[in-house]
């Protein structure tokens, strides 16, 4: 539908469900700040409402102090128009329902950030190990607190590097 | 040999040992030469690029970007600085923006090439696998005139580009231009005039636009359904000089399946974005100014400490929707999260979906048909 | 109490040396006469090569034109091929070693050679050892029978008259080479050699009719079923000109039989690595890689022999540079028509084989037996020339 904007579906999904926040990004962006409970209505929406809209990406961002944000991209090039979801997650290995039965596409996806975050997807068809080794199994390595063993270093023959002054959050 | 042997179903690994396997592996299950399952299995590549780019300052990420697809590394390296610049609020000359863009389509140019050699060499057919490949080598030595490398570029920079353009150098991409243009029709002739390749690729590995999209996939993979997605069109980039000119998406049609294609119709697709890139570039060509700054003055001061935000920076890459988002903290060197998106990942998940039915022999075509490139996907 | 006949002790012992003595003569009488069996045999053997027609026999099948010339026309193939693929793929070819890269393939051929085999554990060990090289005997045996020369061939030379149905015995010769590399795909204990091995049968299945078929027809205008007989007969005119199509679908149907390219889906190597040569290594390898030029050597000089008129042609050269000649050009030919298609599937090539090539092969037939019926007055003196 051409008269779709951005911001319009985002009405639309808000007078469905309330829970759900829009903050305006950029002129053809909306974010919509989702509960996980639900996620699977609002992706539904989008669906329904939206015809051929491209499943981009999901990923996760680890907010320190077991907080987790996962976040959707939806593009529609019919409409122009880009919607970001993003949803608080809590806990050592949070849950959230999947969505990859309504957009396939996004099932490698949900596969990656379960195997680098731990965020478990349930009734996810597939959760194996994507892209680790299988000696990072339940290590996640996208989480802050994982450090890189830089125990073997030494072997490669490389000149070690300098010690790196503290820097505040990047590390 | 049981008198089963037509039903049992056997496991093959397309594995990471296989000629045509470039650092990936393919679980098949066959039924005599038909294919009943695939399961796409990637990691053998995984280099972490993500967790890299948390360790590496602005400027730098973006080679490590580039070196996740080299063969397209121009506009590889450019979700990175783009994210990097919306939130830098870094404002790129008119110049840098001009020469940006015809590089890109140079590199568009040179990937499709790369491709093409490619296909053909899965196909069996060498001889169509090195005349890509000659001419590739004169767009690898327009680069090299002008940033001293062929692939590793390093050619956009936070801010603008990093190398002017010389006389050489738009000689040597004149040759490469000139030459891809005397040698187009040849290629097409030799794919699309030749009987066997139209046995091979006709009514092989369809899908349909709408699953397509659905699946994730992107750029020429859904232009040669009909459908005109194309971000150069549907979200300009200001920093990019796609809206300063006129130029037509291309699209292929088929006849007989409307709303769908076969590994002919993207062949095809992909020689039209050939035609439309060269078109882009000519038109380009006489709008760079002579002087000019190349990159804004303010970068190297900007772009050392950003401010916190989240930006997401997206191109349309040869194989489709290349992105990254990026999500900074308060006068940090390093991003807090960069999340990078190949356009091949879902290429490369699609096949569980395109697979099931065809031939064993059309699996290498199919998938060299949708341009994987294995570092999209493992990073 | 009797005398019992008492056993002298030492008259006993005195006789032992002459016992041993008796058994040692009787083992040398029985290797003198071994001995002298073998040397039998041998003065058997020289007294057969010693006759003339015999002795000219082995120098010719060893040297020329036999193994030894085979081996040195296999080396020169390879480089005509190899240079001839790179100039059509835009490049050189080997150039380093010796001038214009002559010496690469005796360079490849030790290489090849001195490599380590590795055999799967997958594998059957004794049947993988042997198949490679029968496979490669199977391939050069055909060659006894091409005619070179009106002369100085291997069988069809004065002394050793060529055998009446010399092109039954090829065709059975090379209707063998592809059940070989079933066998060996089957015994490589890989998946994808065995589907290799199969793909091969298949293409055997394909395409060995249209080309045996193909090949009736000329035997038909000489009639005879001997190559060297239908060579002969061949000084008036070709059968090239008689029969283009029938020398197209031989052709066509050659190159499906040896399996290169479009047709070497038993050997693709971006589908099924290296098909049913997967596993071969070192020596393996070397013999299954010469086989294969050695037949497409084979086909070349088959379709001279059996179009193109042999040895006649330009009266002033020898019979044997004329075909020469010849030869180079329908090489030239097959390598070029291969570098120039993409690879068909397998069962498009069965498709190709079974509705395209053999309607037209039977057409021929047909067509030439027709001929034969209604124009026989003018056609068979044609046809079947002098001698």
């Amino acid at each position: 539908m051409s008269e779709m904007s951005a911001s319009t579906l985002a009405r639309n999904i808000i007078n469905k469900i309330p829970e759900v926040e829009s903050v305006p990004l950029e002129v053809n962006k909306v974010e919509l700040r989702v509960p996980a409970s639900k996620i699977r209505d609002v992706v539904t929406m989008i669906d329904e409402m939206v015809p051929d809209v491209l499943p981009e990406m999901v990923f996760g961002v680890d907010l320190q102090d077991d907080k987790y944000e996962l976040i959707y991209i939806f593009w529609s090039y019919r409409a122009r128009a880009l919607w970001q979801l993003r949803v608080s997650l809590e806990g050592k290995e949070p849950e959230i329902e999947t969505v990859c039965d309504i957009f396939p596409g996004l099932e490698w996806h949900e596969r990656e950030t379960h195997e680098m975050f731990g965020i478990n997807f349930l009734n996810h068809p597939d959760l194996r190990l994507l892209l680790l080794p299988d000696e990072l199994e339940g290590k996640y390595p996208l989480r802050k607190s994982f450090v890189t063993d830089k125990g073997r270093l030494a072997e490669s023959g490389l000149p070690q590097p300098k010690p790196r002054p503290a820097r505040g959050e990047s590390k | 040999m049981s008198p089963d042997i037509l039903d049992e179903t056997s496991e093959v690994w397309f594995g990471p040992q296989h000629v045509s396997a470039h650092g990936w592996a393919t679980k098949l299950t066959i039924v005599g030469d038909y294919v009943v399952e695939c399961d796409p299995n990637a990691g053998y590549f995984h280099r972490s690029a993500e967790k890299c780019l948390e360790f590496r300052t602005f400027r730098q990420g973006s080679l490590i970007l580039e070196r996740i697809c080299m063969v397209e590394a121009f506009i590889s390296e450019y979700p990175y600085i783009a994210a990097v610049e919306k939130i830098a609020g870094l404002e790129v000359p008119e110049k840098a923006k001009i020469m940006r863009t015809i590089m890109m389509e140079a590199s568009r140019i040179h990937s499709i090439q790369f491709w093409l050699g490619q296909l053909s060499g899965e196909l069996g057919l060498f001889t169509m696998m090195l005349w890509p490949w000659v001419d590739r080598e004169y767009f690898l030595d327009a680069f090299e005139e002008l940033t001293g490398s062929r692939h590793t570029v390093s050619y956009n920079t936070p801010g603008g580009v990093r190398y002017d353009f010389t006389p050489e150098f738009l000689d040597k991409l004149d040759k490469a231009i000139v030459r891809l243009e005397d040698r187009i029709p040849i290629f097409e002739d030799m794919l699309q005039g030749s009987p066997t390749f139209r046995l091979r690729t006709k009514g092989v590995g369809q899908y349909s636009a709408k699953n397509g999209i659905k699946w994730g996939l992107s750029g020429p993979n859904i232009k040669a359904c009909g459908v005109p997605m194309d971000l150069r069109k549907d979200d300009p980039d200001p920093n990019l000089a796609y809206g300063m000119i006129d130029w037509e998406v291309p699209i292929t049609e088929n006849k007989e399946h409307p709303g769908e294609c076969d590994i002919y119709d993207r062949v095809v697709q992909r020689f039209k974005e050939i035609a439309v890139s060269v078109d882009i570039i000519r038109k380009l060509l006489p709008l760079v100014p002579e002087d000019g700054p190349i990159v804004d003055p303010k970068a190297r001061a900007k772009a050392n400490r950003l401010p916190a935000g989240e930006a997401y920076g997206r191109v349309e890459g040869t194989r489709g929707v290349t992105a990254v988002w990026l999500k900074t903290t308060e006068k940090a060197q390093t991003p807090y999260r960069a999340k990078i998106r190949g356009p091949c990942f879902n290429s490369y998940y699609s096949l569980k979906h395109i697979m099931p039915g065809l031939r064993f022999a059309d699996f290498v075509v199919t998938f060299g048909s949708l341009d994987p490139y294995v570092g999209w996907w493992d990073r | 109490m009797h005398k019992v006949q008492q056993f002298d002790f030492f008259q006993w012992l005195a006789g032992i040396p002459d016992w041993i003595l008796g058994i040692i003569l009787w083992f040398w009488g029985l290797i003198k006469w071994v001995l002298l069996w073998i040397w039998g045999v041998f003065e058997w053997i020289w007294g057969l090569i010693v006759i003339p027609e015999n002795f000219m026999f082995l120098i010719r099948s060893l040297l020329y034109p036999g193994l030894v010339f085979i081996l040195f026309t296999l080396i020169f193939a390879v480089w005509f091929t190899r240079k001839l693929w790179a100039r059509i793929h835009d490049r050189r070819g080997p150039t380093h070693l010796g001038k214009y890269g002559g010496l690469q393939l005796f360079a490849d051929a030790i290489k090849l050679l001195a490599k380590e085999t590795i055999i799967p554990v997958n594998a059957r060990r004794w049947m993988y050892r042997i198949l490679p090289s029968v496979l490669l005997i199977a391939v050069l045996l055909p060659f006894m029978f091409i005619p070179w020369d009106p002369y100085w061939n291997i069988v069809g030379a004065p002394g050793f008259p060529d055998l009446s149905v010399s092109l039954v015995l090829i065709f059975a010769f090379l209707t063998a080479v592809p059940v070989f590399s079933l066998l060996i795909g089957w015994t490589s204990g890989s998946k994808y050699a065995l589907i290799g091995g199969f793909r091969a049968a298949n293409n055997q299945f394909a395409s060995e009719i249209p080309m045996v078929i193909s090949s009736v027809g000329p035997a038909m205008l000489a009639g005879s079923l001997s190559l060297f007989a239908i060579t002969q007969a061949q000084s008036a005119i070709w059968y090239v000109f008689l029969l283009p199509v029938n020398f197209v679908t031989f052709l066509i149907a050659a190159i499906a039989s040896v399996g290169t390219f479009p047709f070497d889906a038993p050997v693709a190597d971006s589908e099924i690595i290296f098909g049913w040569r997967t596993e071969l290594s070192g020596v393996y390898f070397t013999m299954t890689y010469f086989a294969e030029f050695a037949e497409q050597i084979l086909y070349s000089a088959l379709m001279v022999a059996l179009f193109f008129g042999g040895f006649h042609g330009l009266p002033f050269l020898p019979g044997f540079a004329n075909f020469i000649i010849k030869f180079l050009v329908v090489f030239f030919m097959f390598i070029v028509v291969t570098s120039s298609f993409y690879r068909l599937r397998q069962d498009q090539i069965v498709r190709l084989c079974w509705k395209y090539l053999l309607p037209l092969s039977i057409l021929n037939v047909i067509l030439v037996m027709l001929g034969l019926a209604y124009f026989s007055d003018w056609l068979v003196p044609l046809v079947t020339g002098g001698a």
